[in-house]
Parts: structure tokens; C-alpha cells; sequence
């Protein structure tokens, strides 16, 4: 049983990070932080940098939570990659940032959040910044 | 020295059209550099298309572009990822990189760009008053001359070319293979045509270069594993301090006289004098130990001399015709599409383009150091795109830029099968840069062969009795047969020490 | 990058990296493989430098591993099928003598060279770890040539927008696993931008369907 939050360096991110850790604190379970970029190019804006894990991590550490974060790059879309996580790390809930999105920019790009919030087999709390 | 053509290549270059071409050649330069997966190489062969429609000037003025522009390019993802983006950064990574980590990045960056600059500017200042003198002494070659200097560049390329020497001169033997194909020049007959019109007129040179190069490498891409992703890098103190430009000048100095020699020797190259300005600036230091975890000179030192290096290798090229490396011999290719016959008599028969093409260099050299910190955000942000994406575009590119050459559909079934024979040799291990350079060479070798067996009346050892082609044949045996040698007698020393060792115990 | 790797070298070769940055081994005796290494007297700063240089651009790019013996042999006999190949057909040219040289007489040279590099091909193809290994990635890359394939043969026919498409298409779909979405609007997008600059722009007369 684990808190799985899936965090990107955005707005976004950081909120969902912040009630992650609430939900982890209260629940008594450790943290599972997913910041998988997308597989292919050299470089990613969706990678944390070092001292933001760092930062994260002390904070963890200050409430009391066990944090595990991974990092491992992901083909494909990144909500089957959060799911399948979710499924292999038995997470008791999924936590996630939401942004606002345009109903035509949904309908180009698609909406990774609105697939978790579909898909998933278990609570998922979406947090807006 | 008569310094009027000298100057009237200023005026060449700071027209406006040569002078905008410049500029995108040092900017596609430096994006091939940064991006990984094409080289230098590849991109001049893919856009070998769009130097027929500008003048013979302005297309090698752009494309050199491209060439030292990659050598700087490179230097962006070793320092601040390290993921060396060219050959001729990988050492940079090793000090760049751990400078980077101690938040130096722009120190890093800034020493490279400088040294590049002052590397550069010394190679061409060198090579203004070195050329002239070169093509003034090779005017009285003959084709005994030429036949011995043609063999030895070929080999040199694939002597010192990394990777398996016997395979190289394989590749290179091919290469000179395929010069044959289509109508004898002296006897008007066909020769392994196979009764193919198209190939009557011979293999054209264009769909060879874009296939070997350009497809080949795209191709050989695809079977990478994809390397970690980082998060894109903030450069924080953009300039390096007095106190590190002073440790660096020394390496500097020496960068750029290594550099400058060892670009001009056929099989050289940048990759070959950053790795050598690398071992030399270590070997030097009175604290070596500080290499490999932020020394400045570990930067200053190797990238000083890969741009001296890829400029001074236009020098073999543009004063004798021989090019130097795989991306010169392309550039050669260029030339001969252009209707320019490299040689010689280039300096004074086409004074225009020769100096054109050499006062470029000056000005991409002061165009890549005002633009290089300033756009290191530009093109961090630009790794981001994923290469899957890249890639069927620039096949794309390729397969209908090789058709706009002659409006020929073969020319596309050409450059598909050389593609797939690029891939082939990179995937076996057989370098195709000497195929390449042996191939445009190739023509001449044999013509050169020839005449000189004419003149001679058969007999051979001629090339010996005189002078310049009897020491240029030696040094062709010396350096095709020195290194077996060399390596049987090591293991007879070996086994021999071996045996000692065994009788000790 | 390009740069063919050394033939001494192994990919996954020993010799440990630390995450932080290469430790350049300095002046340490070299003790990887190859018969000249134990009994070279020079520093050979400079072979460290390479053996280094060669890790991390193998780290870099993660290739299969190297090929085996068959491989090796498969390609050796191949240069020396091709050498004897080109040798019969230059003495058919006409192989003339040193004096009096014929269409065949350079040709013949470059062949019998190339038969003789065959043969040591042969000979060291045990030793030989430069080439790669053909494995599963090696069907990317057919399928990657079966699409340039079908694009030169349907070019004639139908023109180049929908052969580009299609190659465009399976290159991001299925060699690049990028979303079918966004694979099918990069398509259009690449084919329509062609369009754009080829015909409409620069009139190439490059068959066309629109």
C-alpha cells in the first residue's frame, strides 16, 4: 500500500507533490514519486533536476514520509505508464495535477490526466495548483 | 606576399548572399553538433542538392560552415550533459562536464568558445600564408607525383582512421572499384556497366555521398538504445575569469599548433588533436590530478585544437586536391558538381573562390563565438525534440533531395542502395569515409597511373627515380607496412617474455 | 556520433566508470586486450585516453553486442567473392600489361588487393569484436528500408505524397512508438510542408498527385 504521486517541475507538479505528501502522512504509507519522461530525445523539460529531488526528498524527510523516486524513462503514454505503476507499487491512491486545457488543445494532444481519471481501478486525487 | 587577392576574397565573402550562406552553414553546423545521430559528414551530403543552385563559392562557403561550426556545437552536450554530440568533443566531456557540475558550466562554455576562436583564427592565419606556397611548390607535379600522393592520402585516411585498418583500406578499395564503373577514359570502353545506360555515364558521386552517409547513419541509428534523459541545463556564470583564461592560455597556444599540424595530415582530423591536445595538456600539468574532475586546461586544450584541425584540413584540399578526411572528400564532390577542379592551380585560377572560401573561415569563426553562448539555451531547449521525429524527415530530405539532382528516379533506387551498404559497413565495422574519399580520388589515381606508365614505358621503378614521388611511394610502404610489423615483432617479444617467465618459476 | 569503434575494443568492456566523471587512468600500464600491450615500452597516455574515450561513447549510445565468429567469417568471404568477382571481370576488359595498360589493368590491381585483404580478413576473424551483432533491433531496420522500398517504386506511379505519408507514418509509428495521433498529424504535416516547398516553391518535377 502506497501513495503514488506522478510529478512533473510544473505548478501542477509541485501541488500535486504537496498533497501527495499530506495524503502519505496521513494515511502511514511511503510515497512513490513518478517522474518518468518521455523515451527518446536527450533532453527533457518533464525531468526533475538534482536539486529539486533533493529538495523533495528533505521535505519528505521532515514530515516523516518514506520516499521512493523514480525515474526511469517510459515509451508510449504516460498514463499506461502511471497505471502500471500504480498497479506494481499497490498504490491506495493516485495523486495528480490538473491544468486547464482548451477543448480543441484536449482534442490535438490529448489529455493524460482525463485517461488516469478514466482508467484507473482505484482513487485517484486530482489537485489543482 | 601579393596580399590584392587576399583582400578581394573580403570582398567576396561580405557579399551579402555569401555572407548570409555562411551564416547557415555555422548554424546548421552547430545544430548538427548538438543534435546526436547526424555528423558533419552526413548533413553536407544530404544537402549536397542545394549547392547546384547557388555558385560555386557560396555552396563551399556554406558547407565549411557546417563543418567547424559541428566542432563547436558538440561541445554544448559534453559540457553540459555529457553526451558528446560530435567525435571530437567526447574529450571534453571529461572536464567540461565535471566543471558543469560545480556550477561552471558558462566557464566551461566560455573557455571552448574562446579557444575554438583563437584555434581557428591561428589555423587560418597559418594557412593563408602556407597555402599559397604548397600549390606554388605542387605546380610542378606530374602524374608520377600525383599517382604517389593520391595512394598515400587514400591510405593515410584509412590508416589512422579509427577502427580496423584492414577494413578501412577494404572499404577504400572498393571505393576505388566502383571509379571504375561506366566508360573508360582512355579507351572509350564500358566497364561493369552491365549494359545499365544509367550507369554508363558512370556512379555519380551525389546519390553515393547522400546514401553512404546520409541514409547509412540514419539507418545505424535506429538500432541505438536511447540514452538517459536529463533535464534541460541552466547555464549560470556565462563567462570565464581572468585567472582561468590565464591557466588556459598555455593550453591555448599549444592547442592550436597541434591542432593546426596534425589536421593537415590526411587521417588526422579534430577528433585525432582534441585526443592528443587532451594527452599532451595532461602530461604537461604539474598537477595532473586535477584532470578529469574540472581542469580548464582539459577544456581549453582540446578544443582549441579541433577547430584548428578542421580548419587546417581544408589546406590538403584546396592546395593539392587531395582531401584530408570523409567530410573533405564531400566537399571535394561539391567542387567537381560545381565544375571546379581542385588542385594546384586552384590558388591562381580561381583566386576568387579559393580566397572566398578561405576569408569565410575568418568571418564563421567571429560569427561562432558572438553567437555560441547566446544561443546554448536555444539549443538545449532544440534536444528536447525527440529523434524519432527528426529522423523520417531527413530520410524524407534525402530521398527526394537526391532527385532534384538530375530528375532522375534511378538516382533514388541509387541512394536506397547505398544506404543499405552504408548501414552494412557501419554495422560490420568498415568505415565508409574512405570508401568515399577513395572514390572521388579514384579517377584521378588511375588517370594519373596511366600517363605515368606511358611515360615510364612499363617500367615501374621509375617512380622511384624521381625525387618528390620516389619519397612520397617510400612513405606509402613505410605506412602500409610499418604497422603489421610492428605488431609481429611486439608479439614474438611478448611470447618471448612469456616463455622467460615461465623458466623463472 | 560516428565514429566506428576501435578494433581492439569490446563494447561492455571492464574498467569501471564512476557516475560522476570519467577517471582518466594516466600513466597507469595498460592492461586491456590486444598482444602488444604487455610488452610496450612507450606510456601510451594516449591509448588510455582512447580506451576512455571508447567507453563513454558506448555508454552513450548502448549497441548490440559484438558479432561472432560466423558473422565475421560471412563477411570476409563475401570481400573475397567480391575481389574475385571484379578480378575475372577485368581480365574479360582486357588486362593489357605494365607497358601498355587496358580498361582492365587498374581494376585488376584494386581486385587482387581486395582478394588479398579478403584473406586476412579470414585469417583474423576470430579477433575480430567490430562488428555488431544482427538482433532484434536489426528489424527496424529493414522495415525502415522496405518503406524507402515501396516509396521509389510507388514514386513513378501515384506520386510522392502518399508513399511519403506512409513512410512517414511507419517511421514514427512503428520505429519511433510515437501515438498513433500524433503520428498520423506529423505525417500530413511533414507531407503537406513538402509539398509546400518542393512543388509549389522550387517546382522540382518530382511526380505528384496533387
Amino acid at each position: 500500500m502506497t501513495v503514488l504521486v506522478g510529478y512533473v517541475p510544473t505548478p501542477e507538479g509541485e501541488a500535486a507533490y504537496g498533497a501527495a505528501l499530506d495524503e502519505a502522512q496521513r494515511r502511514g504509507e511511503p510515497l512513490v514519486l513518478l517522474n518518468s519522461p518521455r523515451s527518446g530525445a536527450p533532453v527533457s523539460a518533464d525531468v526533475a533536476p538534482e536539486d529539486t529531488v533533493r529538495e523533495m526528498t528533505t521535505r519528505a524527510q521532515a514530515s516523516g514520509v518514506e520516499l521512493q523516486v523514480r525515474q526511469t524513462p517510459h515509451t508510449g503514454e504516460i498514463a499506461d505508464e502511471v497505471l502500471r505503476v500504480a498497479q506494481e507499487t499497490d498504490a491506495s491512491v493516485i495523486v495528480i495535477g490538473l491544468r486547464k486545457r482548451s477543448p480543441v488543445g484536449k482534442l490535438i494532444m490529448g489529455s493524460s490526466a482525463q485517461r488516469i481519471l478514466l482508467d484507473a481501478d482505484r482513487p485517484v486525487l486530482a489537485v489543482k495548483p | 606576399m601579393d596580399l590584392a587577392p587576399v583582400l578581394d576574397g573580403f570582398t567576396v565573402v561580405l557579399e551579402p548572399t555569401n555572407l548570409l550562406y555562411c551564416l547557415i552553414g555555422v548554424v546548421i553546423g552547430m545544430l548538427v553538433g548538438v543534435l546526436p545521430g547526424l555528423g558533419p559528414a552526413a548533413t553536407i551530403a544530404i544537402l549536397l542538392p542545394i549547392t547546384f543552385g547557388v555558385e560555386a563559392v557560396t555552396a563551399i562557403i556554406m558547407l565549411a560552415g557546417i563543418f567547424y561550426g559541428a566542432q563547436y556545437g558538440g561541445t554544448i552536450t559534453s559540457v553540459l550533459l555529457r553526451l558528446p554530440g560530435e567525435a571530437s568533443s567526447v574529450v571534453t566531456v571529461f572536464d567540461g562536464h565535471a566543471l558543469a557540475r560545480q556550477g561552471k558550466a558558462g566557464t566551461a562554455l566560455g573557455i571552448a568558445a574562446i579557444g575554438s576562436f583563437i584555434g581557428g583564427t591561428v589555423s587560418i592565419l597559418a594557412l593563408t600564408f602556407l597555402a599559397p606556397l604548397v600549390a606554388g611548390f605542387a605546380l610542378d607535379f606530374g602524374p608520377p607525383e600525383y599517382t604517389a600522393l593520391a595512394l598515400l592520402g587514400i591510405l593515410l585516411v584509412a590508416t589512422v582512421s579509427s577502427g580496423s585498418r584492414l577494413k578501412a583500406v577494404i572499404a577504400a578499395a572498393i571505393g576505388l572499384l566502383l571509379a571504375t564503373v561506366g566508360r573508360d577514359a582512355f579507351t572509350g570502353g564500358e566497364r561493369f556497366t552491365f549494359g545499365n545506360l544509367s550507369l554508363a555515364d558512370g556512379l555519380d558521386f551525389v546519390p553515393i555521398a547522400m546514401g553512404l552517409f546520409g541514409l547509412g547513419e540514419i539507418l545505424y541509428n535506429l538500432e541505438e538504445r536511447h540514452t538517459a534523459v536529463h533535464a534541460p541545463a541552466t547555464v549560470a556564470n556565462v563567462w570565464p575569469s581572468r585567472k582561468d583564461l590565464r591557466q588556459s592560455s598555455g593550453s591555448i597556444g599549444r592547442g592550436s599548433v597541434l591542432g593546426f599540424v596534425l589536421g593537415i595530415l590526411p587521417g588526422g582530423g579534430a577528433t585525432l588533436s582534441s585526443l592528443a591536445a587532451y594527452a599532451m595538456e595532461k602530461k604537461r600539468s604539474k598537477t595532473p590530478e586535477r584532470f578529469g574532475h574540472g581542469a580548464v586546461e582539459g577544456v581549453a586544450g582540446p578544443e582549441t585544437a579541433n577547430n584548428a584541425a578542421a580548419t587546417s584540413s581544408f589546406i590538403p584540399l584546396l592546395t593539392l586536391g587531395i582531401p584530408a578526411n570523409a567530410t573533405m572528400a564531400v566537399i571535394f564532390g561539391a567542387l567537381l558538381i560545381q565544375g571546379v577542379s581542385p588542385g594546384p592551380q586552384l590558388v591562381t585560377q580561381e583566386p576568387e573562390l579559393f580566397w572566398g572560401v578561405v576569408n569565410s573561415l575568418y568571418i564563421g569563426n567571429i560569427l561562432l563565438l558572438i553567437m555560441s553562448i547566446p544561443l546554448v539555451g536555444l539549443f538545449v531547449k532544440i534536444l528536447r525534440v525527440r529523434p524519432a521525429i527528426l529522423a523520417p524527415i531527413t530520410v524524407l530530405i534525402t530521398l527526394v533531395g537526391v532527385y532534384t539532382v538530375n530528375n532522375d528516379v534511378f538516382d533514388i533506387v541509387l541512394v536506397i542502395v547505398f544506404g543499405a551498404l552504408g548501414y552494412l559497413m557501419k554495422k560490420l565495422g568498415f568505415d565508409p569515409g574512405p570508401l568515399v574519399l577513395a572514390f572521388v580520388l579514384g579517377t584521378l589515381l588511375e588517370d594519373s597511373l596511366r600517363r605515368s606508365l606511358l611515360i615510364f614505358d612499363g617500367d615501374a621503378t621509375e617512380f622511384f627515380a624521381r625525387p618528390i614521388s620516389g619519397i612520397l611511394l617510400v612513405l606509402f610502404l613505410l605506412v602500409a607496412l610499418l604497422p603489421p610489423v610492428r605488431s609481429a615483432i611486439v608479439r614474438r617479444r611478448t611470447t618471448s617474455t612469456e616463455t622467460r617467465t615461465k623458466e623463472l618459476v | 556520433m560516428t565514429s566506428p569503434h576501435d578494433g581492439a575494443h569490446t563494447p561492455g568492456s571492464p574498467g569501471g566508470r564512476t557516475a560522476a566523471g570519467a577517471t582518466s587512468q594516466g600513466d597507469v600500464e595498460p592492461t586491456s586486450a590486444g598482444p602488444a600491450h604487455p610488452a610496450e615500452p612507450a606510456p601510451s597516455t594516449l591509448h588510455d585516453l582512447e580506451e576512455a574515450v571508447h567507453q563513454l561513447e558506448a555508454e552513450a549510445e548502448h549497441r548490440p553486442p559484438p558479432a561472432g565468429l560466423g558473422t565475421n567469417l560471412v563477411v570476409a568471404a563475401v570481400v573475397v567473392i567480391l575481389g574475385a568477382a571484379a578480378l575475372l571481370g577485368s581480365m574479360s576488359l582486357g588486362a593489357g600489361s605494365a607497358g601498355n595498360p587496358g580498361p582492365g589493368t587498374w581494376p585488376m590491381i584494386i581486385s587482387v588487393v581486395l582478394v588479398v585483404l579478403g584473406i586476412g580478413l579470414v585469417v583474423t576473424a576470430r579477433s575480430t569484436s567490430d562488428a555488431e551483432r544482427f538482433s532484434g533491433s536489426t528489424w527496424l531496420v529493414l522495415a525502415g528500408l522496405a518503406t524507402m522500398v515501396v516509396f521509389v517504386a510507388l514514386i513513378s506511379v501515384i506520386g510522392f505524397e502518399i508513399p511519403a505519408a506512409l513512410l512517414a507514418f511507419v517511421w514514427l509509428r512503428f520505429l519511433g512508438r510515437e501515438s498513433w495521433r500524433s503520428s498520423i498529424v506529423t505525417s500530413l504535416c511533414v507531407v503537406v510542408a513538402f509539398y509546400v516547398v518542393f512543388v509549389a516553391a522550387l517546382s522540382v518535377p518530382i511526380p505528384h498527385l496533387f
